[in-house]
């Protein structure tokens, strides 16, 4: 029973790990650039979610109204920034990184190093769970896997059946011949930069749902969200989501059964062998690429 | 041989020591011999980053796995188990170094492996040791460790001034190990693999076991640092050891001061800590990582090979704005301190020195002296191509872009007219001297997925013959030449050269054996100079040589592609045919029996494959073997002694060049129904 539950929560969880990666993996399959400060972004919206919930007694899930058009700017500039210095896939993963930790520093200016959580009253989510038979669903989790769910499956669409999707798609197998056949490279990548901002505002509300922030959060992410990223093979939407699930269950069951300090081990164990064997990702079908 | 850098250091060293030991009488107070320990420490830091990050271009993220295992294990055994510290430091050291073993041997073993990977893998290095140590209460007792303060023998004096000789004593060792690599076989084999590692390996060099020694140094430096600075910190928790600021600072100090000079780190750990104590001391303690990571974020955008790089060009420049502006604010004397000075002319100097180097400020200064470089380049290539001491009327200018040959000079009109006639001797007489058979191909198959590249391939090649390897786009003549250079593995099948079993071998022992090759798209060692691109080769040739003998042989070898006069140049100055002129002299370098050269001509206008074909046909004339993949049919029918024809994976004829091309199922397959030869 134990392991059922944990099983099903880590289904559950893992839809937040995927509403994470998605982005990340996107823009690294398609744009090529290592984006660590969507990390920023998801943090940036986690608190927007808990200032605005908090000091105008916003539902929780409301504030997107606000956090989504906000980090979709925000994502939009920093995707044109890169676009502008002309960056190597190597060169974005040193620059982001300069720019995640400002953005640490300046969340930890803003809200202070404390951990900051939203109170139950302006949270309703966060006591309210669904119960069939003897398991427990928290409807934080369930929000978060519909979330995912939900944007995997709209990127998954965009990129098959639309224009820009197969845009995107040529940009990632080759830029400069899609630039040939009048593929705008740039204005594509400031939009996909802006689509990708707004995930990270929908994952950042999810996780202040259920998790006290501090900026230092942010760095814990990195080390499943890029296990999540390059199992599910880079650029590969649906890819991530599984991933994602997979990642979710691995540290749910390994944290139940065993314990919660086997997790990272068992994880960066999973992260070798896959590519080890599959160094294209685990889940690659065709996605992006 | 004593380099002026070495003495530099000792000299640099031996004040740094009187200034420690002496430092009650030159009224230091213990504030400054605090900032020079932490000075100290992230300059040992840095270097144990630049060691591996640096020199061979796999950036780590995870440099605060060894601060905090040497730290820790400072901290724990002596804190909490009463081992003496300064047996705790070789320990650390020790533990460090197979801790960096264990994830070079993962990490460098991955076929899939890039930079963008490595950098995530070494990432999540710290996160699980913290991980570990913040769960497993039984290796701090959760709230972190007080080291407590070892017996100092009286000699050193107080323990500011321990701390500070022992910081500088390692930060010492650090920066000479990154000296001595830097001037040693080994930095030549790091510089190589960061500018091309599989170039490297095909060449003889044994990227694996460089890259395991480099990391091995990195993580000793690091973690005998990281015991080090667990002294110096007095309580240590996780937070402040495996925290991300560690790589953060190593990077940006790397960045900053230059990655492929072991001073760079050096410089970027002054300047940083520096301004880091300063912005402290204003209470600006909220800015510094704001600064540090935009400071991050700009240089690798604006100026990505480092403050060295740039101080070296304009040293006087970067001293006199040191000097005017920190002497002019002392004189002022209105605001600050004598560090504020400092660092203020500092800062200056090292913007100075940037701006000066940039694009734009080159142009600037240039404005008034139009085209002078440009021309002497022009002269340069036009030159170079014509091969001295060749027949007369061979001298076209062909090394230039826009060459046409001149109407009527001999070598017009089709490729390679006059040389070709000439050479059905070379190749009559190549086919006299066929010796034993030197390449054996045994039914070799190569799959990638479900696509058959090779399909039992079975090929003798002798010594002293030069094959012409033909075939269409996709029959798998790129796929053989990686194969039998060690690029590829064969899915089946056997592969011998000079009777020995090369199949599974690793590329670098069967450049050993005597294979070599060149890449259709010329991928030289961008940071090296010609001559140094061509001495690499001979050095991890065969037999080893050091770089100051490796050169002049690679000067002879220059001179057979008639490049000697370039050989002071870098691979940025060379246009496409000098760049293939470049592959052919290095691989030729590595003193090899086989020489397997991929579409060596392609692109190439008339005059430059004339020139390139007596190249190849010198090389030939010298023993070598050749196997050479081509698509100027023309050519090949004179110059090679046989064809072999591959078609979709395999080997449809074989033989001699006439006959070979006259075979109708060559004509069908290669040409089309209605080619003739």
């Amino acid at each position: 029973m134990n392991v059922i539950q944990a099983t099903l929560t880590g289904v559950l969880i893992g839809g937040l790990y995927a509403l994470m990666a998605a982005g990340l993996s996107v823009t690294w399959g398609v744009l090529r650039i290592i984006n660590l400060a969507h990390f920023g972004l998801i943090l940036i919206g986690a608190y927007l979610t808990f200032q605005i919930a908090t000091s105008w007694h916003l539902d929780p899930v409301l504030t997107l109204v606000i956090t989504v058009p906000a980090m979709f700017i925000a994502g939009a500039a920093i995707q044109w920034l890169f676009d502008r210095l002309r960056l190597t896939e190597f060169n974005s993963l040193l620059v982001s990184f300069g720019l995640l930790i400002i953005i640490i520093q300046v969340t930890s200016n803003i809200w202070s190093a404390d951990f900051r959580r939203m109170s139950a009253g302006t949270n309703p989510y966060a006591t309210q769970s669904v119960a069939i038979g003897r398991l427990v669903f928290p409807v934080t989790t369930l929000l978060a896997f519909g979330l995912a769910a939900l944007v995997v499956l709209a990127a998954h669409l965009v990129l098959r059946r639309t224009f820009a999707g197969r845009a995107m798609r040529a940009i990632a197998q080759d830029r400069a011949v899609a630039g040939a056949f009048g593929v705008d490279h740039r204005r594509l990548s400031v939009l996909l930069g802006g689509v990708v901002g707004a995930t990270a505002a929908l994952a950042g509300m999810v996780f202040s749902l259920s998790n006290a922030l501090t900026p230092d959060t942010a760095y814990e992410w990195f080390g499943t969200v890029f296990a999540v990223v390059i199992l599910g093979g880079i650029g590969e939407v649906v890819g991530t989501f599984a991933a994602g699930i997979l990642v979710g269950v691995l540290s749910g069951v390994v944290s139940a059964v065993w314990s919660p300090a086997a997790a990272p081990f068992v994880l960066f164990s999973a992260i070798i062998l896959a590519l080890l064997l599959r160094p294209q990702g685990l889940f690659a079908v065709g996605g992006v690429r | 041989m004593i380099r002026r850098g070495g003495i530099g250091l000792l000299v640099a060293f031996l004040v740094l020591v009187a200034v420690g030991a002496f430092s009650d009488q030159l009224g230091l107070s213990s504030f400054y011999l605090i900032l020079l320990g932490s000075i100290c420490f992230w300059i040992a830091q840095a270097t144990s980053w630049n060691i591996l990050s640096g020199y061979s271009g796999y950036f780590s993220f995870g440099q605060a796995a060894y601060v905090g295992v040497g730290a820790y294990t400072t901290a724990v055994l002596s804190g909490r188990h009463g081992v003496n510290f300064f047996l705790t430091v070789p320990l650390a050291a020790l533990l460090c170094g197979l801790l960096a073993l264990g994830v070079g041997a993962v990490a460098f073993r991955l076929g899939s492996l890039r930079g963008e990977i490595f950098a995530l893998l070494t990432l999540a290095v710290p996160f699980i040791l913290a991980a570990f140590a913040r769960i497993n209460r039984s290796v701090d007792g959760g709230q972190g460790t007080t080291v407590p303060i070892p017996e100092v023998p009286d000699a050193f004096g107080a323990l500011p001034q321990f701390q500070y000789l022992l910081a500088l004593l390692i930060a010492a060792i650090a920066v000479a190990a990154a000296y001595a690599i830097q001037h040693s076989r080994t930095g030549s084999a790091l510089a190589a693999i960061r500018d091309a590692e599989d170039v490297a390996e095909v060449m003889g060099v044994a990227t694996f076991r460089y890259k395991m020694l480099a990391m091995l140094i990195s993580g000793v430096l690091g973690g005998a640092a990281g015991s080090v600075y667990a002294l110096q910190i007095g309580f240590v928790t996780v937070e402040s050891v495996f925290g991300l600021t560690i790589p953060l600072f190593v990077i940006v100090m790397g960045v900053l001061g230059g990655r492929t000079h072991w001073l760079g780190p050096v410089i970027g750990a002054v300047l940083i800590v520096t301004l880091q104590d300063r912005l402290s001391s204003y209470g600006l303690d909220a800015w510094n990582s704001i600064i540090l990571g935009g400071i991050l974020a700009l240089l690798v955008a604006v100026s990505p090979d480092g403050l060295y790089a740039r101080l070296r060009a304009r040293p006087l420049a970067a001293l006199g704005a040191l000097v005017v502006v920190s002497g002019g604010l002392a004189v002022l004397n209105a605001w600050g301190e004598v560090l504020d000075w400092l660092v203020v002319g500092m800062l200056v100097a090292s913007l100075l020195a940037i701006v000066l180097g940039s694009r734009w400020a080159t142009a600037w200064l240039r404005r008034g002296r139009p085209a002078a470089v440009p021309d002497e380049a022009a002269t340069a290539t036009a030159d170079d191509v014509t091969v001295p001491g060749d027949a007369a009327g061979d001298a076209v200018p062909a090394g230039s872009a826009e060459s046409t040959v001149p109407a009527g000079a001999p070598g017009s009109g089709a490729p390679g007219d006059a040389e070709i006639e000439a050479g059905e001797t070379g190749a009559s007489r190549g086919a006299d001297q066929l010796g034993a058979v030197l390449v054996e191909c045994r039914q070799v198959a190569r799959y990638f997925g479900g696509v058959h590249a090779l399909e039992d391939v079975t090929l003798d090649i002798r010594a002293g013959e030069l094959v012409g390897l033909v075939g269409p786009n996709g029959s798998g003549k790129t796929t053989l030449i990686n194969l039998l250079s060690g690029a590829f593995r064969p899915t089946r099948g056997v592969i011998r050269l000079d009777g020995r079993d090369i199949t599974r071998l690793a590329p670098h022992k069967i450049a050993h054996v005597g294979m070599a090759r060149t890449y259709q798209i010329p991928r030289p060692f961008d940071s090296m100079t010609i001559r140094d691109n061509v001495a690499m080769a001979v050095m991890f040739g065969p037999e080893s040589l050091p770089l100051n003998r490796a050169r002049p042989i690679a000067e002879q070898h220059l001179a057979t592609v008639a490049l000697d006069h370039l050989a002071d140049a870098y691979p940025a100055d060379l246009n496409l045919h000098q760049r293939q002129l470049l592959e052919m002299a290095r691989a030729v370098a590595s003193n090899p029996k086989v020489l397997l050269l991929d579409e060596a001509l392609a692109g190439l206008n008339p005059a430059e494959v004339d020139n390139a074909v007596r190249v190849v046909r010198r090389i030939h004339e010298s023993g070598i073997t050749i196997v050479i993949v081509e698509h100027l049919l023309r050519v090949l029918n004179q110059l090679a002694t046989r064809l072999v024809v591959l078609d979709r994976g395999t080997c449809l004829a074989d033989g001699e060049p006439q006959t070979v091309l006259n075979d109708p199922a060559v004509i069908r397959a290669y040409l089309g129904r209605q080619a003739h030869v």
